[in-house]
């Protein structure tokens, strides 16, 4: 599902990554560790084409990158197929919970508006925040937010799930019913690449955990050899 | 509301406490001030082709003459032709320009004896369809025919009173203006005082006289009602320089048949003095024309605030996310609008672009005029509002698959939209008083209408608090929508779906 080969990028003379290679099978969780400005971020955001890359080559759900900039058509069927959720949400603020999540479906893959909001629906409800459907972003709690924000990557129903560190923004509590969406969604065999600081949540969900740092990775393997 | 009232009223009140200079002051001071507009003024006050800082004209030596008379000098002082008056009793002692002896100014000035008499002259095409008068009387083949006029002039009122023609009177701020536009066939003729088109006719050679002159009268010195022994002083002047031979010859210096001037003087009529009218008669006469000029004022600004604020998102987007090429054009663009002045973007419209060919009507020209001015404002207030949105917005769409055109249409412009509410709403209540500029281009809006009015009725006060009022009854409820709307979209897009 997801092939990374010698991938390889500088930013200002720095070099950000360097040769790195990981493959993600269909099914599995991938977890990226590592100290912050490791790189884990930026190799998350190549995966759905927000950053590009010097050399090197990605395959994502079919759809492969090459080193420079992409063209916009490729982007667009490889975001279809690649989800990806935030650090800081990102909610779009006009919107109410239930028609952030039926946008993309609305707009990117022509459903009609009814279609698109009974899909946004029954996302919200698996998020747990049916009765929100309604609410502004602006008046959810933080864990409310990012739950609808993975309802609004599942609603194109995405080959590959990217999460940027997903529960950085928020406390203790929060934490724990967002990671259980994101658990419960490995276990449904989500394939998703996960940037994490949690290593009780790699414990628990990854099936590989590879720990970036400097750029490189240091070790990769099963979550209880690496970490 | 009370403070609008109070301030007009101080003013009027302050207005009145100065009062003209009488004769005694003119002459201690050692100058006569009068007023004229050197705008297309020829014969009577232009700027003197070999020297553009040196006005001339016969006005220029008639109150040269005048001042001489008094025994002090004489200085000019510009104004705006149908506004002259207001001058009086503060800024000028008297107004020299052509202003012609009517029963309403008989009634709100002194108007001193005749000094030159005018005759009204229908001016045409020479390969248009009009070669008499009466061929006005029935429709030409455009409906009714297109007459210009210098706004407030004895034209105007004469053209407006014959009711057996099909005309349309529309009414320029410049002498020449409606030359030009018969020129260019935006209008089908113009009516002006003879010896103004005799002046300029060489300008104008796709132009002709028709018929002779049909209707005439005098031109009259104008001071203040409470400057008696300077109107005495004035009246007596012109009776000294009459008796001895010295207006003839400067009539014939000018090429204005300075015996024929004489006998037409010696025969002049007396003009009657209009009655005042009662505040009720007032109200029943100006106020139908004053709600019709507030729905132009509003149809102005409803149809061009949409305009500006469309032209001026897709120039902000264009700027932003358009191709590299399209943004330093419309950088231009913007920089060239805001730049430049209303009017003079409206002159160009109006006046300029039937000389390509391109003429449009007054309504669309001043639609489309206000429209392009106010675009370059809204589009910056449209820049800063995407620039507002934070970056993440556009990221998480694209990350959905969205296109950029997709992500600005559903995410970054609804939110940019949002943000500006504020300065978009105080820039459509800043157009909507802009409108009164369109007047320069034939346009007659509420500002247009109370200022043509107050000086054919002499209720300068009155009018001005029933105009203040009408503004006021306008602007407020257009605050009062654009606070409902920003309302409004301050609450999610959706509210269909049933909670739980």
């Amino acid at each position: 599902m997801i092939t990374m080969s010698s991938l390889t990028k500088s930013r200002a003379h720095v070099r950000v990554l360097e040769e790195v290679s990981l493959v993600g099978a269909e099914g599995t969780v991938t977890a990226l560790v590592g100290p912050s400005g490791s790189g884990k971020s930026t190799l998350l955001r190549c995966l759905n084409g927000l950053e590009t890359f010097d050399a090197g080559s990605i395959t994502v759900a079919g759809h492969r990158l090459e080193p420079g900039p992409h063209s916009p058509g490729l982007l667009e069927r490889l975001r279809r197929d690649v989800g990806m959720v935030f650090q800081q949400f990102n909610l779009f603020a006009h919107l109410s919970a239930v028609d952030n999540v039926a946008l993309a479906p609305r707009v990117v893959l022509g459903m009609s508006v009814d279609e698109s909001r009974v899909r946004g629906l029954d996302l919200l409800d698996r998020v747990g925040l049916r009765s929100f459907a309604n609410a502004r972003p602006a008046t959810l709690s933080g864990g409310q937010q990012q739950r609808v924000a993975i309802a609004r990557a599942l609603a194109m129903r995405p080959r590959v799930m990217l999460f940027d560190e997903p529960t950085s923004a928020l406390d203790p509590a929060m934490t724990a019913e967002v990671m259980d969406v994101i658990v419960e969604l490995a276990q449904a065999g989500q394939t998703m690449v996960v940037v994490t600081h949690d290593h009780g949540f790699a414990r628990r969900a990854a099936t590989r955990v590879v720990e970036l740092e400097a750029g490189r990775i240091a070790r990769q393997g099963a979550a209880a050899d690496v970490l | 509301m009370k403070c609008l009232l109070a301030a007009v009223l101080l003013t009027a009140a302050l207005t009145s406490a100065t009062v003209a200079a009488d004769l005694d002051k003119v002459v201690s001071r050692g100058e006569l001030v009068w007023a004229a507009d050197q705008e297309g003024g020829g014969p009577h006050v232009f700027p003197d082709p070999a020297d553009p800082r040196q006005l001339t004209g016969f006005e220029v030596d008639l109150a040269a003459l005048v001042a001489e008379e008094l025994g002090v000098k004489a200085r000019f002082q510009q104004g705006q032709w149908d506004r002259l008056p207001l001058l009086l009793g503060g800024t000028a002692d008297c107004v020299i320009n052509g202003i012609e002896l009517t029963p309403d100014r008989q009634r709100d000035y002194h108007c001193s004896r005749p000094y030159f008499a005018y005759s009204l002259q229908l001016l045409a095409r020479r390969d248009g369809p009009i070669d008499t008068l009466t061929k006005l009387a029935s429709p030409g083949p455009g409906g009714r025919w297109r007459v210009g006029v210098l706004t407030g002039s004895a034209a105007d009122s004469v053209m407006r009173s014959r009711t057996d023609l099909e005309i349309d009177v529309i009414g320029y701020d410049g002498t020449i203006d409606s030359l030009e536009q018969v020129s260019t066939g935006v209008l089908d003729a113009a009516v002006m005082d003879d010896c103004i088109f005799t002046f300029y006719a060489d300008r104008f050679r796709r132009l002709r006289t028709v018929e002779r002159p049909f209707e005439g009268g005098f031109y009259t010195i104008l001071t203040a009602r409470d400057t008696p022994q300077l109107s005495a002083a004035i009246d007596a002047a012109i009776g000294r320089l009459i008796a001895d031979g010295r207006l003839k010859a400067l009539y014939d210096r000018w090429d204005l048949a300075g015996r024929q001037q004489m006998l037409l003087l010696r025969d002049a009529a007396e003009i009657p003095v209009a009655r005042r009218k009662s505040l009720g008669e007032l109200c029943r006469d100006t106020l139908p024309l004053l709600l019709k000029a507030a729905g132009m004022t509003i149809l102005l600004s409803c149809l061009a605030f949409p305009l500006a604020v469309g032209i001026g998102l897709a120039v902000a987007v264009g700027r932003m996310h358009g191709p590299a090429w399209l943004r330093p054009l419309l950088t231009g663009y913007v920089e060239v609008l805001r730049g430049t002045p209303l009017m003079l973007q409206l002159y160009a419209i109006f006046f300029l672009l039937p000389k390509i060919g391109l003429a449009l009507p007054a309504l669309v020209a001043a639609i489309v005029g206000l429209a392009l001015n106010y675009s370059a404002y809204e589009s910056e207030i449209y820049r800063a509002g995407l620039k507002a949105v934070p970056p993440g917005q556009f990221e998480a769409s694209l990350a959905l698959g969205l296109s950029k055109w997709q992500a600005l249409r559903h995410v970054l412009v609804p939110q940019a939209v949002r943000i500006v509410m504020p300065p978009v709403t105080s820039d459509f209540i800043a157009l909507f008083k802009d409108t009164s500029v369109c007047s320069a281009i034939t346009i007659v809006e509420l500002t247009k209408r109370y200022s043509v009015l107050a000086l054919s009725t002499g209720r300068i006060v009155e009018l001005a608090i029933v105009t203040a009022l009408l503004y006021l009854c306008m602007s407020w409820p257009l605050a009062l929508l654009s606070r409902w709307f920003e309302r409004r979209l301050e609450r999610p897009a959706s509210g269909s779906i049933a909670e739980g």
